[in-house]
């Protein structure tokens, strides 16, 4: 029997005021997975993303997390965690106490154990010998993962990251992929990935959403790499193959 | 739902068998039974921990073994993990191979003559800064006058604005109370005297030569002083400052000059406008507390403002406000890091500024008296 889905988002309307930026959105996200959602500049996915984390509150329809419920409504130990596009972090704490600033709010630990988790949430991310660095004195790709280790900490089973790749050399980029794909397959959790970075698509997603700013929603869903072979849609295979597309002659994508 | 972690031993060798919820809701109570198992280890050369009867890891219980392992493995014991249940093999075997092996942190002396040792160290090396700043700021002005175009004179107006005129409403309610007040004390210590006659002198000479000057500059320290720093460091961090520099612009004229010279221009008036209101307080003080006229008042204070009393007080005002100006720039512009970095250099600007324009406004005074000014 499959397992229920860990996000489930039913006809969403989110927007600001009078301004609708997406409706009619429906889609789920499975256990385990690694969902991206997609889409050119202003489409709206941190927007989404922000409704996700319960940041915002939708205008209509209805997003459920599984043992949540609507994020915005849900107050107590945080059940997912959140890597910010420029990681967050706060700049007058070193990165080890920016770990046990979520630990010492929800849970009793204190001393040597705490310092053990957090040292081994940055050893995982490959900070260890870090943990004493403010974020000033770190580089950009550093800083991501010390907000991967910080989204980590609370052992949450699902996590939320918003344009990963954002700012990183190529090579960071990849080493932040392949950190992704290590948090989904060795411990099992769920990851929803914000981003228009092609090659992070193709290398890391399981499933994704495709939103267009035209359509006011998601114009295609699946397998990216099968989207980008087969997809008939012309924003679709404009958006995989880089190629261009004419806004106007399209206006529903 | 308890958490255990069970000994179970035969000779030389000894089997863990943790049981229970071994995750971060419990970890209090899981690194206890950690800590309770390691001591009963005592003469084992092997541990085993079967995983079988765990009914629950996440990472936090999985990092806690995993640190269990690697003690035992560095006091020389064999230890590993047995048990059908990978899940917690894979987490732990994640934690243990992704374990970074730090040096022994240094200890920091906490010694007080070491650590007045450090700061005095530092000194150099910040009045090499700061004479660095001063030396760059001359320089700049004949360059700005060669080439006018290298210097933002269009946020002239607008600065002496901020800077001035928005302070105004402050600068005065300060003066007007410390004219309040030195006229109150007058009355409390002339009057004793018979001497009440004397305090429209007294408000005038404290004020006007004194207490105006400074009042004004450490109000302006206080607020536009900050305003400054802050907004220059907040430049300096998001890296408009090297933006600037990347495009030909020299940070000092086009940022630094228009500033300075806002200041220079404003404080004067600011305290002129000041010395006003401090008479003005002084008046209110006597002729309330006292039964002088507003007319004698008047008569005593005209009397006491020469020439002396007004230039020295007024002729400090540009050098306190060149100052804090160039105290504040300069804070600003030596900002590196983030969001926290301009807080702290904010901070030190001001409180450098005030303790400047109160060393300034003294040796003024020194200077005057042995002039016989």
């Amino acid at each position: 029997m499959p397992s229920r889905p860990h996000i489930t988002v039913d006809d969403l309307r989110i927007g600001y005021g009078t301004r609708v930026l997406m409706e009619h959105t429906t889609f789920q996200v499975e256990r385990g997975t690694i969902f991206a959602i997609l889409g050119g500049s202003g489409c709206g996915k941190s927007s989404l993303l922000r409704h996700l984390i319960g940041l915002e509150r939708q205008q209509a329809g209805r997003i459920d997390i599984d043992g949540v419920g609507e994020p915005s409504q849900y107050e107590g130990v945080p059940p997912f965690g959140v890597l910010f596009q420029s990681g967050a972090l706060f700049s007058s704490l070193t990165l080890a106490e920016n770990l046990w600033l979520p630990l010492n709010r929800w849970t009793p630990m204190r001393g040597a154990t705490a310092h053990e988790l957090v040292q081994a949430k940055l050893d995982l991310v490959g900070l260890g010998a870090f943990a004493e660095y403010l974020p000033g004195e770190i580089s950009g790709g550093m800083k991501k993962r010390a907000g991967v280790a910080r989204a980590l900490v609370l052992e949450a089973d699902l996590l939320f990251f918003d344009e990963p790749s954002a700012g990183l050399d190529p090579i960071s980029a990849v080493e932040l992929d392949q950190l992704i794909i290590t948090l989904s397959r060795d411990l099992g959790i769920t990851v929803v990935i914000v981003t228009h970075e092609l090659p992070s698509i193709f290398l890391v997603a399981d499933n994704c959403i495709v939103l267009d700013k035209a359509a006011k929603g998601i114009v295609a869903q699946g397998d990216p790499r099968k989207l980008r072979d087969e997809s008939e849609i012309p924003f679709v295979h404009a958006f995989f193959t880089r190629s261009s597309y004419d806004v106007t002659a399209n206006p529903g994508g | 739902m308890s958490v255990a972690l069970r000994t179970d031993r035969e000779g030389g060798h000894a089997t863990l068998v943790p049981t229970g919820s071994f995750d971060l809701s419990h970890a209090t109570e899981v690194t206890q039974a950690v800590s309770d198992a390691e001591a009963s280890l005592n003469g084992c050369r092997s541990v085993d921990v079967d995983l079988t009867q765990l009914d629950r890891i996440d990472g936090a219980g999985a990092v806690l073994l995993a640190r269990l392992l690697d003690r035992l493995e560095a006091d020389g014991r064999q230890a590993s993990v047995k048990g059908d249940n990978p899940e917690a093999t894979r987490l732990i075997a994640l934690y243990r191979e992704r374990r970074t092996i730090l040096p022994a942190p240094q200890i920091r002396t906490t010694n007080p003559l070491t650590r007045i040792g450090a700061v005095v160290a530092q000194l150099p090396g910040k009045a090499n800064d700061a004479f660095d700043f001063i030396g760059r700021c001359a320089v700049a002005i004949p360059k700005a006058a060669v080439t006018p175009r290298s210097v933002d004179w269009r946020s002239l107006p607008s600065l002496m604005q901020e800077i001035g005129a928005d302070a105004l409403p402050v600068t005065s309610a300060a003066n007007l109370v410390v004219g309040i007040i030195i006229g109150l004390l007058g009355i409390s210590e002339l009057g004793r005297f018979g001497a009440n006659s004397y305090v429209p002198e007294l408000v005038v000479v404290a004020h006007f030569r004194e207490l105006g000057p400074l009042v004004t500059a450490i109000v302006v320290a206080g607020r536009s002083g900050a305003g400054l720093a802050s907004k220059m460091a907040t430049m300096k961090v998001s890296e408009e400052i090297d933006a600037l520099r990347s495009m030909g612009f020299d940070p000092v004229r086009w940022l630094v000059l228009p500033r300075c010279l806002a200041l220079a221009v404003t404080v004067p008036l600011l305290t002129w406008v000041g010395d006003l209101l401090a008479l003005v307080g002084g008046l209110v003080a006597t002729v309330v507390m006292t039964d002088m006229t507003p007319h004698a008042y008047m008569e005593g204070t005209l009397k006491a403002i020469t020439a002396s009393n007004l230039l020295t007080g007024l002729i400090k005002a540009p050098f306190l406000a060149l100052a804090i100006g160039l105290i504040a720039c300069g804070q600003g512009l030596l900002t590196r890091g983030g969001a926290a970095a301009v807080g702290a250099r904010t901070t030190t600007a001001v409180v450098l500024a005030i303790f400047s324009t109160i060393v300034i406004s003294a040796l003024f005074t020194l200077f005057f008296a042995l002039m016989g000014a």
